[in-house]
């Protein structure tokens, strides 16, 4: 019996030796460590020793499995090993599985920018049409009719009466009409004017409005306001002015303008924005006490802030939607 | 508008203030200085040279070899003009120079074998007029070595000022003089208009008839008799020039001068062509045609103000006078008219005939009443300065049927410091009020009241005295607030919702496109009833969009022009239709609603390592809705309805339905389309109304306990006819199961003949539990078998594998 077991340890080691993969390890596994395998077998046999042999036999029995076995482990985390660095070699030069995230037009993202830091303020956003009457984009806003100041924005007319508004300032008075004060909103929008087509301009564009009426509202909160609002948007070391402007909707009016110096260029002084009190006509208008209330209004564009900010000198690129445009913001 | 500082100094001493502080205070204070023109740049390296001799040139007849001083050393220089000789003074540009007019940078050169060290000047090179025939030969007293610009005083600095249209009376060199004295704090002086008068009185000599005084309530007129029409003086010429204007003769020249000095529009008539030299103001009533002195027909209103004579009309007030008045080199005696128009008339009457001139662009934006008598006899003063003989007639006709009052308005101190959030010393409000020309009347410890200058229209009101003691000071002065408060009324933010729509569609690889709202007619017709603009500014451009479609495919097209072909993009925007077949007269006449579309096109993939080539097909389109309606409608279920195909736009159109709403449409897009717009390849395509997607109430979130107990699952595959749709499948087996079913998934379909003709296998993966408990098999076998007999029993179909 003895023999019997030491022969069966030499084949086993024999047969190891020669074993290269993972299937002929499990074919000798099957053949000594199976349910029926030549160490089964020979526990089998244990019961036809004699008593007296049987402690010996069987710690030599028991030597064999352990050696077997332990000999069949090492071996097959060996080959398992060897197998994974062979099948899963990873070429990581080779491109992804790639998703694609789109973006929003870099307009809007602007936009957002700009609502984030105005909604920081308190601000809401209200929204309002496109297409308007007469009596919202001029009349309420102290535009009287025959006056020059219409000749300041080339208006596309639908009727004498109806037409594409040419800025966002009759949301102003939608929402001074619903709402009573305080009021702090921004509005934002689409607006449209009747020039040509060119690199400076185009027969659309968007705006943002502001307005903030209450019973202490002051100029030198517009201008804190605004200068709070350029520093976040253009970097806290931006230079920027006020100077008088003409508004009919406002008195006094200013326009903003920041110091810009493209690469390469000749610095300048570039308008970013017009503002000032709203007249007391326009309070009159909706129907708010002027004396008792005074308010700030402001009106920014949204295409040449965004050109600015990211060096676009064509505002005609901004409508092409051309993908390789789009994809870089 | 072009301002000359030469000019300016006239009125106010600005000898002691440097160009860019009047740049800046006038910008600052509202009118903004667009371009600054400093004219002496031109003339740099050009100095006044003295030519010591001539020689005739070694190699070329025309030309001559020259010997210029220039105070301190001789140059050589090669001359052609035959008018050059010895002794002259004349403008010398030197090595380094730019010849004014053309650009030309001189160098040293070598002509026909002799070196010339610059050039001697033509008026034309100058710039200073057309003649070439020879060099300028300068005032023999002008010093060598002096630079060309200041001896010739072509040293202004012309400003290019943007005047807003509430101020009309800066439109002037006094105007903006007056502005200047008020930042700097210097006097204003008017020139002296009093002068010894002659003749007969101006009212002996014609006469004036206002009809409409309600759009001409002023009407100066005075009489100059005996001049000569001929070229203005220099001075004149030159200051015309400087600003822009051509130089005709000294009258008309001189009418143009006191407009640009004061701002008061003349006319001169030729008083020997007016029908009894008498001037009638009237409506133009039954005379229709008119001709301008730029030789044109007019054709007028019946209320456009006319300026007539005895018999006949003369002149469009305040636009143009007419050809048969004109004055010529002919005309002896004058009448100057000096009038004051109501705005919105001149504004009609400009605007209808498309005319705008140097005068109506005054009188529209209002004129100074008072200053018309002033500018009359400024003008009368400076014709006969410029011809030798003209006399003056005494005093001035002045038709003016109602006097027009002045008015006061009242300050209150306290109000400054309300509305600007910062006190302005009393002082120094009086004294910017007094010196841009408001008459204080009377001042209290909270209050002064002031009279209005005339020519300030734009003040009427507290509020406008505030603006200009604000703007006087400097809004830079006014400093700015270092905190605010903020109140807590109810914050709202209609954007929020499209924001989403935006972010979602990201999300999932869309890129977002903003195209233009304007488009032809035979586009925006084919989506919807569509609002045309009564001014466009093209066919192109004639129409408001109806849909989004037109400028999508816009898009599209022009991106596979540059191989950009596989594309997902979207638009948010509005469109607009009109509701009723008449003429827009109210909101409820047409629809401003807002869409998203959103497009498909090209491949999902381009052959990668891992994958072929594979295209965008209509299931991408359906997938896309359910993983943004599931987003965007939180809980709510959509579910997509095959729609006629032939009333859509559409293949394979479909509704998007949710609560028994349809809030889109979609599929991929009929070819005909397509090709409207060069597109050879699929587009799919959804479209949503956001007005009505907004509106559907979204379910408020309310956490799910997760499951506690295991799912069950059961799969199964039938062979069916292929015109049955998984969804009918999927029907039936919900009818014949309990609610212990939850869930059923379409894993797998097949086509093969081996299933039989017109035979495809659908194979469904059912998830079976129950929140409550752990399910038995036995009631799970139940339902899962449930299911199989009915769909054999429904659509005829076998168990597959079976």
């Amino acid at each position: 019996m003895i023999d019997k077991i030491n022969e069966t340890r030499k084949s086993f080691d024999e047969d190891l030796s020669k074993i290269e993969n993972l299937t002929s390890l499990e074919d000798l596994r099957i053949k000594f460590l199976g349910r029926k395998g030549l160490v089964s077998q020979l526990f089998e046999s244990l019961k036809d020793v004699p008593k007296e042999d049987k402690p010996k036999v069987g710690q030599a029995l028991n030597q064999l499995k352990i050696h077997t076995q332990s000999k069949f482990d090492e071996l097959k985390e060996k080959l398992e090993k060897g197998q994974k660095s062979s099948e899963e070699f990873v070429d990581l030069t080779l491109p992804g599985r790639k998703r694609v995230i789109g973006s929003k037009h870099i307009l809007t993202q602007t936009l957002d920018e700009i609502k984030d830091i105005f909604r920081g303020l308190g601000f809401s956003v209200y929204e309002g049409p496109e297409l308007e009457s007469d009596y919202y984009n001029f009349e309420a806003l102290n535009f009287a009719p025959d006056h020059p100041a219409r000749d300041m924005q080339d208006t596309f007319f639908v009727t004498d009466k109806f037409l594409l508004r040419t800025h966002t300032s009759p949301v102003q008075i939608r929402l001074m009409k619903e709402k009573k004060p305080p009021l702090r909103a921004i509005m934002p929008g689409k607006v449209f004017r009747n020039e040509a087509i060119s690199a400076k301009s185009y027969c659309l564009f968007h705006q943002v409005e502001g307005l903030y009426v209450d019973t202490d509202v002051t100029f030198a909160e517009l201008k804190g306001t605004l200068v709070a609002f350029v520093k976040q948007f253009f970097g806290q070391d931006i230079k920027y002015r006020f100077r008088a402007s003409f508004f009919p909707f406002t008195e006094p009016s200013a326009e903003m303008d920041i110091w810009w110096e493209p690469k390469g260029k000749q610095g300048r002084w570039m308008e970013i924005l017009g503002c000032g009190m709203v007249d007391p006509n326009v309070l009159v208008n909706v129907g708010i006490d002027p004396e008792k209330y005074t308010g700030y209004a402001f009106g920014m564009g949204i295409e040449r802030t965004a050109m600015r900010k990211y060096g676009i000198d064509d505002i005609r690129i901004l409508f092409d939607n051309d993908k390789r445009f789009l994809t870089q913001f | 508008m072009k301002i000359s500082i030469n000019w300016l100094n006239d009125y106010v001493d600005l000898k002691n203030v440097s160009v860019s502080e009047i740049v800046d205070k006038l910008t600052y204070a509202g009118l903004e200085v667009e371009e600054v023109d400093d004219q002496s740049k031109k003339f740099e390296n050009i100095i006044i040279g003295y030519v010591k001799e001539v020689k005739k040139h070694p190699n070329a007849d025309k030309l001559s070899l020259c010997k210029v001083y220039d105070g301190k050393d001789d140059y050589s220089v090669v001359c052609g003009a035959s008018n050059v000789a010895a002794g002259q003074k004349v403008a010398f540009a030197k090595v380094g120079a730019v010849i004014p007019n053309g650009g030309m940078k001189l160098e040293k050169v070598k002509i026909r074998g002799e070196f010339s060290f610059g050039m001697i000047c033509s008026e034309r090179e100058l710039g200073l007029g057309d003649n070439h025939e020879g060099i300028m030969v300068l005032d023999p007293s002008l010093k060598e070595g002096v630079s060309f610009a200041d001896a010739l005083e072509l040293n202004d600095t012309i400003l290019e000022i943007a005047i807003t249209p509430n101020r009309a009376d800066a439109l002037s060199h006094i105007g903006v003089a007056r502005e200047l004295s008020a930042l700097f704090d210097l006097p204003l002086k008017y020139p002296d208009v009093n002068f010894k008068e002659s003749g007969k009185k101006s009212k002996e000599l014609a006469s004036v008839e206002i009809k409409n005084s309600n759009n001409c309530p002023r009407y100066i007129g005075k009489v100059v008799s005996n001049v000569d029409v001929k070229e203005s003086p220099n001075w004149l010429m030159k200051r015309l020039k400087s600003i822009g204007l051509r130089p005709i003769n000294n009258v008309v020249d001189v009418t143009n001068y006191v407009l640009h000095e004061v701002g008061q529009p003349l006319h001169a008539f030729d008083l020997d062509n007016l029908g009894l030299r008498r001037i009638i103001v009237r409506d133009a009533g039954k005379d229709t045609k008119f001709i301008t002195l730029d030789s044109k027909e007019r054709k007028l209103q019946s209320n456009d103000l006319m300026i007539c004579d005895a018999n006949k009309p003369v002149a469009i007030a305040g636009v143009m006078g007419g050809e048969n008045s004109e004055v010529t080199p002919a005309t002896k005696n004058l009448l100057i008219e000096s009038a004051y128009f109501n705005s919105s008339s001149i504004r009609r009457t400009s605007k209808n005939l498309g005319l705008s001139t140097d005068a109506s662009y005054r009188f529209e934006r209002g004129t100074d009443h008072e200053i018309t008598k002033w500018a009359a006899r400024r003008a009368a003063q400076l014709i006969q300065a410029t011809t030798s003989s003209g006399i003056i007639a005494k005093g001035e006709i002045d038709a003016y049927p109602k006097r027009i009052t002045k008015k006061k308005v009242s300050l209150r101190y306290s109000r400054i410091e309300k509305i600007l959030g910062y006190k302005i010393n009393n002082s120094t409000v009086k004294k910017i009020l007094a010196k841009l020309g408001f008459e204080i009347k009377s001042t209290t410890k909270e209050k002064l009241t002031v009279m209005l200058p005339t020519y300030r229209h734009d003040i009427e009101r507290e509020i406008d005295l505030i603006e200009e003691v604000a703007r006087i000071y400097g809004y830079n002065k006014i400093p700015e607030v270092s905190k605010i408060s903020v109140t807590l009324e109810e914050k709202v933010d209609h954007s929020a919702f499209n924001d989403n729509v935006r972010e979602f569609l990201n999300s999932l690889g869309f890129y977002e496109i903003i195209t233009n709202s304007l488009l032809s007619e035979d586009i925006v017709s084919r989506f919807g009833s569509a609002i045309n603009l009564i001014n466009p500014q093209s066919n192109e451009m004639s129409h408001l969009r109806t849909s989004l479609i037109p400028g999508l495919l816009t898009s599209i097209s022009n991106n596979i022009k540059v191989n950009e072909k596989d594309l997902q993009l979207f638009e948010v925007g509005k469109i607009f239709e009109k509701v009723v077949t008449t003429k827009i007269n109210d909101f409820k006449d047409f629809k401003e609603s807002e869409h998203l579309l959103l497009a498909l096109t090209g491949n999902r993939i381009r052959t990668e390592w891992f994958e072929k080539d594979s295209p965008f097909d209509v299931y991408d389109l359906t997938g896309f809705v359910e993983s943004f309606m599931a987003k965007i409608l939180a809980g709510n279920t959509i579910n997509l309805k095959s729609k006629e195909e032939s009333e859509s736009k559409f293949d394979y159109a479909f509704n998007i339905n949710c609560e028994n709403q349809i809030i889109g449409s979609g599929g991929k897009l009929k070819k005909e389309y397509c090709t409207l717009f060069d597109i050879d390849q699929d587009v799919y395509m959804i479209q949503i109304d956001l007005s009505v997607l907004k509106k559907i109430n979204v379910s408020k979130k309310i956490f799910n306990e997760l499951l506690k107990f295991p799912k069950v699952y059961r799969d199964v595959a039938f062979v069916l006819d292929v015109d049955v749709t998984s969804d009918q499948v999927i029907h039936i087996i919900k009818e014949a199961t309990t609610n212990l079913l939850h869930n059923i998934k379409l894993f797998d379909i097949f086509q093969s003949e081996s299933l039989g003709k017109g035979k495809k296998s659908l194979a469904f993966q059912l998830e079976f539990f129950n929140s409550n408990r752990t399910l038995t098999e036995e009631e799970v076998e139940k339902d899962f078998r449930n299911a199989i007999k009915a769909v054999e029993k429904i659509f005829n179909a076998q168990l597959r594998g079976s």
